[in-house]
């Protein structure tokens, strides 16, 4: 299981939110993916170094973690 | 100002066999050549309110249409669309000229203009804000537009192609001819008896496809910008009654996304544009089977805002 993760060198995250609901900006991809908020304060969180090794660990981060890989909005580090 | 309407048949006929008609239609000069009847007829019939440049002023976009010089020529007759000089899509029967025409311009501007958002999208404004209607093909968008034109007091400002200025997030007008298909031809020439329509061209890949004039006054105000309003998405269901759904902002920023030409090229800058857009505006499900309603219903929008 990977334990360490970082948000993907040259995402800005570029977002807005309106009623619970994101709509944030892709640099890699270009994309624009529909979040909700919680996805994008753990993003943010993750960005700012503020989420602990082992809650990154916890099976109950695993799927989403590997959705938001599959969008190269996070890499293991 | 000159415009299209003061030349003659002859006049016209050979400026387009000659060095080209310089066809202003919003914020594009369009240089047209082509030496094909059907065609001259056709922008007789639509475009005599367009203004009329000179030969030796700017054009955007130099179209040509000319008939392929081959065997088949003898058998089916077919037409060219050249873009610069050069052929980007295939011949089509010669019949098809000036549908053509109003595919090949929608492409120059969608493709080439990416100083603005452009949205596949419906425009019509009523007191200085514009009503957006993206929609796919079959969902009545040109039959409801066609219609809020002609009897339902909103100016067109395109059927087809939504231009946000990147700058200002206006929404810049691109008044030109509404592209009626199958059915709606029929609707609409019952619907709106005063409004002129171009002869019917059957078997394109759209089916059987008119042209209706744009109403003089939208060309005369293309140059009057309009603060967005409202993003509609309509769909026409036989026998429904008139609905009006209010939609997040988020899905209808989702949902105009998907709709737009150049959203992804623009990169980051299309992000901005959009979300300055969807700020501006409230979003819209609107489901419709009468235009009466349909008319009575879409000045009332603010209504049904969340």
């Amino acid at each position: 299981m990977t334990l360490a993760w970082r948000i993907t060198p040259g995402q800005s995250l570029l977002h807005r939110c309106w009623d619970g609901q994101v709509v944030l900006y892709n640099d890699a991809s270009g994309a624009t993916h529909l979040l909700d908020q919680a996805t994008l304060d753990f993003l943010h969180a993750l960005r700012d170094g503020s989420v602990e090794p082992a809650e990154l660990a916890d099976p109950a981060l695993q799927d989403l973690l590997r959705r938001l890989q599959f969008l190269y909005l996070v890499q293991p580090c | 100002m000159l415009t299209v309407g003061t030349l003659s048949p002859a006049a016209l006929r050979a400026r387009l066999a000659g060095p080209g008609l310089r066809l202003r239609t919003g914020r594009f000069t369009t240089c047209l050549r082509g030496d094909i009847p059907s065609l001259a007829a056709g922008i007789a019939q639509l475009y005599p309110d367009y203004p009329l440049l000179g030969e030796q002023d700017f054009a955007d976009f130099h179209l040509q249409l000319q008939r392929p010089c081959n065997g088949r020529r003898w058998l089916r007759p077919q037409v060219d669309l050249l873009y610069d000089g050069r052929r980007v899509f295939r011949p089509l029967p010669l019949a098809q000229a000036l549908p053509m025409f109003e595919w090949g311009l929608n492409w120059c501007v969608s493709s080439r203009a990416h100083r603005y958002l452009i949205v596949h999208a419906a425009v019509l404004e009523r007191g200085g804000r514009a009503l957006v209607m993206p929609a796919p093909p079959g969902s009545g968008k040109s039959t409801l537009t066609a219609a809020l034109a002609g009897r339902g007091g909103w100016r067109l400002l395109s059927d087809e192609l939504t231009l946000i200025d990147l700058d200002s997030g206006l929404v810049v007008p691109n008044p030109r001819p509404v592209s009626l298909k199958n059915q709606s031809i029929d609707v609409i020439r019952a619907y709106l008896p005063q409004a002129v329509l171009s002869p019917a061209v059957q078997d394109t890949q759209k089916g059987t496809v008119a042209h209706m004039r744009a109403p003089a006054d939208s060309v005369a105000r293309a140059d009057e910008c309009a603060l967005p309003g409202w993003i509609v998405f309509p769909q026409y269901v036989a026998g429904a009654a008139t609905s009006i759904e209010a939609l997040p902002r988020a899905t209808t920023f989702m949902e105009l996304a998907g709709n737009s030409f150049n959203y992804s090229i623009l990169g980051a800058n299309g992000f901005h544009a959009m979300a300055r857009l969807i700020e501006q505006v409230r979003g819209f499900r609107f489901r419709y089977s009468a235009l009466d309603e349909a008319l009575d219903a879409l000045p009332r929008l603010d209504d049904f805002a969340a």
